[in-house]
């Protein structure tokens, strides 16, 4: 009787012209990181997000998810890159974009959703929801963007949820096909064994100057999945991984790192404004008096991030 | 010094052949034009299958309705001009030589053109070779034509109209090549036509043997025009024409269109005949207007515009199609208008080290798709407007390609989570900050407020506004929140703008 290896090397030999290595499972090498302009995060993905692929930023509201995302983009698109905003909630702010170093001309934003989102709060947003996720199929067919961010954000977990998990595979092949870092902004992770990178946010602390001047906040970022960071886990004592165990590519991993953002300054793009805008800190403390004419920003963030994983371990 | 050599093209039923030219599948069934107002609409032009199923010129549309399968259509001059200026166009590829030969001399139903070819051999080769390949090029854009060469003007266009293809005349026989034309072909008038029929002169051949003094005597000084036209020998004073380059396609319906495919299947046609007249000149289409006149005297026009110049064909009709669906006709299309302006042919230098940015046709199908879904000014690349109101903002188209211009920044910003529009709050103040705030179903309790912020601007206009903002961090029950709290100071509002996230 023939050996499960003979059958199988004839197998492949017989469909060899059709189908090259049909039985043989691809070699798993590890994807092309683009950074995401923050060096915390950067450190505690090795490299930064995952291009190819999908990477989910979770959290709740007001967790710097869309801070995290923001500067992801603007570090792409300052590349040459072209990216893509599929907005939910049209609650996207082209001026928080343009501060973060996103160039708003390499950028297509997709406002899904014309009802008030008030309403949507107490209605279904299934609709603001097929568009977006039309949308960004359409995108990931279309190839050339080198990032598509999808921010459901403000959508309840239960509706995120309910995304089906084919339609969640279908963006992971089509995005590995054209080299695009999709990222997800959501509550909770939804796209289950999809996503390559799953981070959670959470806001730790608020940086004021004074009682009246709010400078920034600091966040807490969370790697709950990584796929490919696996010399790193060994090192960091999980169990080695047998190299013929090809069903075990996926580990899961718990660290993070402590961000804070500054409140944000002056907007930067350079088509954008062209008006007085007064340093951010006199800006500031000029707020308790009568300012015409002068901007607001937003605030600044500042990630300055020690990996807890790596604080455990000093511990 | 070349001798003169001259092509004529000549169109026959050209009315007809302006209908079969965007309904192609007719061609093969009897087809006849009708001219005049009703009631007295009466055949103008039909095909030759319309000819053997029976109908005559001059008859009335109720007498041409009894004849089984023949299919009417009005006479349309606005259809019938535009494919007049594609057939000179299509001819003008040839040589820029062009007089118009159809006014006066010929039926009203035909359409002819005379080109001046001395010279073009090295270009095109033999004069029968340049006639093989201008005809084919008039076939391709939807004419069936007969094509005569010769060195004398009138003999080409006697010739060409008498057949039905291809003749070449050679130098000194024009005479013998057109002696066994009708005299008819002359266009005579009525009484020496009647003279001619009594002396028994039936063909051009009797005509030209006819002594020139004699003829003249009796019939005057025309008589020895026809004479000389007979033989081949009247000189011509060339006219040329310049072809006004106007890319524009005209059809109108018998019935009035309501449905999209069915004017998508005209328009298809009409977008080969542009791209293909565009083309001849190496030049692609910029943009495509579509006009369309409705019932009830109303007109919609739409234009799409590609990313670049494009002769794809293809790729044209899908956007239309995406720009027809997005913005439908409000009632059923009486006529179709389609007109391109023509561009160069759009160039995309790649690189080895430059980003891969998406392809342009295949972007802007991307992006009407995109359109069609959430809405026609909801997609495109925000642009920051030139005031300080914040969250000033328009949508730009989006354009791949474009270099980076943004500076680097080194610090990430912490970014607002617009809420478009604004929601209301009821708030309460304390030691004239904010202590609590309501939205329609949840109270928060405000931990800490920053602020306030007063910023104001426009007070010229009535777009003036004037408010107070604060940063606010808040929370009820376990939900934690950090936002920013506006009061419209003029109306003594407050709403929720926006959360830090």
């Amino acid at each position: 009787m023939l050996s499960a290896a003979t059958l199988r090397k004839e197998i492949e030999h017989a469909l060899e012209r059709r189908f090259p290595a049909a039985l043989s499972p691809s070699p798993r090498t590890r994807p092309e990181m683009a950074p995401t302009g923050i060096a915390e995060v950067d450190e505690l993905l090795d490299g930064g997000l995952p291009i190819g692929a999908i990477s989910e930023v979770t959290g709740p509201e007001c967790s710097g998810r869309t801070s995290l995302a923001l500067k992801f983009l603007g570090c792409r698109t300052q590349e040459g890159h072209v990216c893509a905003w599929v907005d939910v909630e049209d609650a996207f702010d082209p001026e928080s974009g343009a501060a973060n170093g996103v160039c708003l001309k390499q950028l297509l934003w997709v406002r899904c959703g014309e009802e008030r989102r008030g309403q949507m709060k107490e209605g279904k947003p299934w609709r603001q929801l097929d568009q977006a996720l039309r949308a960004t199929d359409l995108l990931l067919q279309a190839g050339g963007f080198s990032a598509i961010v999808l921010d459901m954000g403000g959508t309840a977990v239960k509706y995120a949820q309910r995304i089906p998990l084919a339609t969640w595979f279908r963006f992971r092949q089509a995005a590995q096909r054209a080299q695009c870092s999709l990222v997800v902004i959501g509550q909770r992770a939804c796209a289950q064994s999809s996503a390559d990178v799953v981070l959670e946010c959470k806001r730790a602390h608020t940086n004021a100057d004074c009682e009246t001047v709010l400078s920034g906040f600091g966040y807490e970022v969370r790697r709950e999945r990584a796929r490919g960071l696996r010399d790193e886990e060994q090192e960091d004592g999980f169990p080695r991984r047998s190299e013929s165990d090809s069903s075990r590519t996926e580990a899961t991993v718990h660290s993070s790192a402590l961000l804070s953002l500054p409140k944000p300054g002056p907007v930067s793009d350079a088509e954008s404004i062209q008006t007085k805008v007064l340093p951010f800190a006199l800006a500031q403390r000029s707020s308790a008096c009568e300012v015409n004419a002068v901007r607001r920003k937003p605030p600044v963030s500042t990630w300055s991030a020690r990996s807890a994983w790596d604080r455990e371990k000093g511990a | 010094m070349s001798r003169a050599l001259y092509v004529c093209v000549y169109a026959a039923e050209f009315p007809v052949q302006t209908r079969l030219r965007l309904h192609p599948e007719l061609r093969s069934v009897p087809v006849a034009v009708l001219d005049g107002k009703a009631p007295q609409q009466f055949v103008f032009s039909m095909n030759r299958q319309a000819r053997l199923a029976g109908a005559e010129y001059g008859m009335t549309k109720l007498e041409a309705e009894a004849i089984p399968q023949l299919g009417l259509f009005q006479r349309s001059p606005e259809s019938e001009a535009a494919a007049h200026a594609v057939l000179l166009e299509c001819a003008a590829n040839f040589s820029p030589r062009i007089e118009d030969a159809s006014a006066g001399t010929l039926p009203e139903t035909a359409c002819a053109c005379a080109l001046d070819i001395a010279g073009t051999e090295r270009l095109f080769g033999p004069p029968e070779t340049l006639a093989h390949r201008l005809r084919e090029a008039l076939h391709a854009a939807g004419f069936r034509t007969s094509i005569a060469v010769s060195n004398n003007f009138h003999a080409a266009r006697l010739k060409a109209a008498s057949l039905n293809g291809i003749a070449a005349i050679p130098t000194g026989e024009e005479a013998s090549s057109l002696a066994k034309l009708p005299v008819g072909a002359l266009h005579l008038e009525e009484d020496d036509a009647e003279t001619f029929v009594i002396w028994g002169i039936r063909t051009l051949g009797e005509l030209a043997a006819l002594p020139e003094v004699d003829l003249v005597t009796r019939m005057g000084q025309r008589a020895l025009q026809y004479r000389t036209l007979a033989r081949g020998e009247l000189p011509h004073t060339f006219q040329p024409i310049e072809p006004k380059f106007a890319l524009e396609e005209f059809c109108d319906f018998e019935t009035p269109v309501d449905q999209a495919d069915s004017l998508l299947f005209v328009a298809a046609r009409m977008i080969d005949c542009l791209v293909t007249r565009a083309s001849g000149r190496a030049l692609s289409l910029a943009s495509l207007t579509v006009r369309m006149a409705l019932e009830g005297g109303r007109v919609h026009q739409r234009t799409i515009r590609p990313a670049l110049p494009t002769a794809d064909r293809k790729f044209l009709l899908k956007l239309l199609q995406l720009e027809i669906a997005a913005h439908p006709p409000s009632a059923a299309v009486v006529s179709l208008t389609l007109t391109a302006q023509a561009g160069q042919s759009g160039k995309v230098q790649l690189g080895l080290f430059v980003p891969p940015t998406p392809e342009p046709s295949r972007l802007d199908i991307t992006i009407a798709r995109l359109k069609a879904i959430a809405g026609e000014e909801r997609v495109g690349s925000p642009v920051l407007e030139d005031t300080h109101r914040p969250g000033a903002f328009r949508m730009g188209g989006f354009a791949s390609g474009v270099a980076a211009g943004a500076a680097e920044t080194s610090q990430p910003r912490m970014a607002l989570r617009r809420m478009r529009p604004p929601v209301p709050v009821r708030v309460m103040l304390r030691d004239e900050k904010p202590a609590t705030f309501r939205d329609r179903e949840t109270r928060f309790e405000i931990d800490a407020a920053y602020g306030p912020w007063r910023t104001s601007g426009c007070w010229w206009s009535e777009e003036n506004w004037e408010a107070e903002e604060w940063d606010v961090l808040a929370h009820a029950g376990s939900e934690a929140l950090a936002c920013l709290l506006v009061r419209d100071c003029k109306r003594d509002q407050w709403r929720l703008e926006a959360m830090y996230d």
